[in-house]
């Protein structure tokens, strides 16, 4: 995992983005233990606050479940979506889809992205399952 | 006889410490030339090397030069044990003008500003076996606290005046009066210093890891080795100096009850043994693993060094790495063998705070009770 200094987006969020397409890429499958924050902090040379705070964002998005003494753990994902959840998520897709088309991607291109974003999720839950 | 054995032992010191100042940029680091990150493309170019060679240059003059001046000593003041030693403070003094020049000249190379990215990998962590120190440590407080023991129960005992120092075949040749200080200076500090070396390692072992970008992991691995191999190494010199401090406090007390006219032969052996495994285990650490794994690593491609190590802001003049948002406590070297603190840090801080508070106690307290 690499955090970019002259990256506009903050070295907590690039911290937790890579760590989710990680787990949706199936490099770090439900049950897997994160480094500890000290230890990811000591590597990065960033603060102990930067790495919890994008292990807390994690776990408020229901990546990770934070244990006091083993650290972060990857969860697989819930049988059934919470349903304010997937409303909330459906708003902030609708947001990234209209993005999308600003920055000029055709609709089927939009498609094609889409699904094969799907394609690797459904590809990792076989892995899993 | 007793000064051609110091000849022949600080003689083979200076040579063995010459031979460790001399191959330090052979052990670096890739992309590391004398405490300045200059690159893995430009740490082999001729520049690099031309600054390299004049290191050697002036190391191998230090040392024919300290040896000259060592027998020049010997000839004015004959019998004077100051000859031998004047060839290893050479050494020693040369050492930093010769770093400052190297490293003033290196600096010219590094490109300014920080490094772009910084990295990790995104594994569990395998802690380092903290066996050793912990086992050290435990060495430590009972080497300890037998030593406090034996002084404190035979206190009273004692004469009033106890030998303060040895000569080199373990029989006295001063004495101080008797009091707190002179008997109880040495099994104090023996704790002290079982204990702190046995802290020192389990820092180690737990230092800072310098990473390298998509190298698959062989830096960490490299490093992982060398670290271990390290915290093994200081380890043993924990236990040694403890049994060694502790037969010496022993020793001293049964030499001034009058039930030995001399220290243990087994005290004067470890002393040799000491001297022999901490500069051949230096050495040997130096040559087989380099500097923080370096030597292990050099197969792997040339990827570059991310951040920490990298990052020339962080490092002042090479030495010192400073800096607030690393919660590290012990950082690896930049140039030499071994580890640092970070400064930027107020924990790492206040553990040297506590060492050197210890050392300026033991120093007033031994030069007011040698009075």
């Amino acid at each position: 995992m690499v955090v970019r200094r002259d990256d506009p987006e903050a070295a907590y969020q690039q911290i937790a983005r890579q760590i989710r397409s990680h787990v949706a890429a199936g490099n770090l499958p439900p049950g897997s233990v994160l480094p500890g924050v000290r230890t990811l902090a000591s590597d990065l040379g960033v603060n102990l606050n930067t790495v919890a705070r994008a292990y807390r964002l994690l776990e408020e998005q229901g990546f990770v479940r934070i244990h006091d003494r083993s650290g972060a753990e990857v969860v697989a994902p819930p049988r059934r979506a919470d349903r304010e959840a997937a409303s909330e998520l459906g708003v902030e897709l609708s947001g990234l889809l209209a993005r999308m088309r600003q920055a000029g991607l055709t609709p089927d291109e939009i498609r094609g992205l889409v699904e094969r974003g799907i394609e690797t999720l459904a590809a990792r839950d076989g892995r899993e399952a | 006889m007793e000064l051609l054995l110091l000849w022949v032992v600080v003689g083979i010191e200076a040579l063995v410490t010459a031979t460790l100042f001399i191959i330090l940029p052979r052990i670096a680091r890739r992309g590391l030339l004398f405490g300045v990150y200059v690159g893995e493309v430009r740490w082999e170019s001729d520049e690099a090397r031309r600054i390299t060679r004049g290191w050697y240059a002036g190391m191998v003059l230090g040392l024919v030069a300290g040896a000259a001046l060592a027998f020049a000593v010997a000839l004015v003041y004959p019998g004077s044990p100051a000859g031998p030693f004047v060839s290893l403070f050479a050494l020693v003094a040369l050492y930093p003008f010769l770093y400052l020049r190297a490293h003033l000249q290196a600096r010219r190379m590094a490109e300014p500003g920080a490094p772009d990215v910084m990295a990790a990998p995104l594994v569990p962590e395998t802690p380092a076996s903290l066996e050793w120190p912990a086992f050290a440590i435990v060495v430590g407080v009972v080497g300890g606290g037998l030593a406090i023991g034996h002084a404190a129960l035979n206190y009273e005992a004692l004469p009033a005046r106890v030998p303060t120092h040895f000569g080199f075949s373990g029989a006295p040749d001063a004495w101080s009066p008797r009091s707190f200080w002179t008997v109880l200076l040495l099994p104090i500090g023996t704790l002290i210093m079982g204990v702190s070396l046995g802290v020192v390692a389990a820092l180690t072992a737990r230092a800072k890891r310098a990473i390298r970008r998509q190298d698959k992991g062989v830096s960490v691995e490299a490093q992982m080795r060398f670290r271990s191999a390290m915290t093994r190494f200081l380890s043993g010199v924990a236990i040694l100096t403890t049994v060694m401090m502790a037969l010496l406090s022993v020793g001293a007390v049964e030499v001034a009850l009058g039930r030995a006219e001399r220290l243990p032969p087994l005290f004067m052996a470890l002393t040799g043994v000491l001297l022999v495994y901490a500069l051949g285990g230096s050495l040997y650490l130096a040559l087989r693993y380099g500097q923080g794994g370096a030597r292990l690593e050099r197969r792997a491609e040339a990827a570059p060094l991310t951040d920490g190590l990298a990052d020339n802001r962080r490092w002042v003049l090479g030495l010192f790495y400073v800096n607030r948002d690393d919660p590290s406590i012990f950082v690896e070297k930049r140039f030499g063998l071994g580890y640092t603190i970070n400064f930027g840090n107020p924990r790492a801080i206040a553990l040297l705070l506590v060492f050197l508070a210890l050392i300026a106690a033991f120093t007033v307290a031994g030069v007011v009770s040698s009075r």
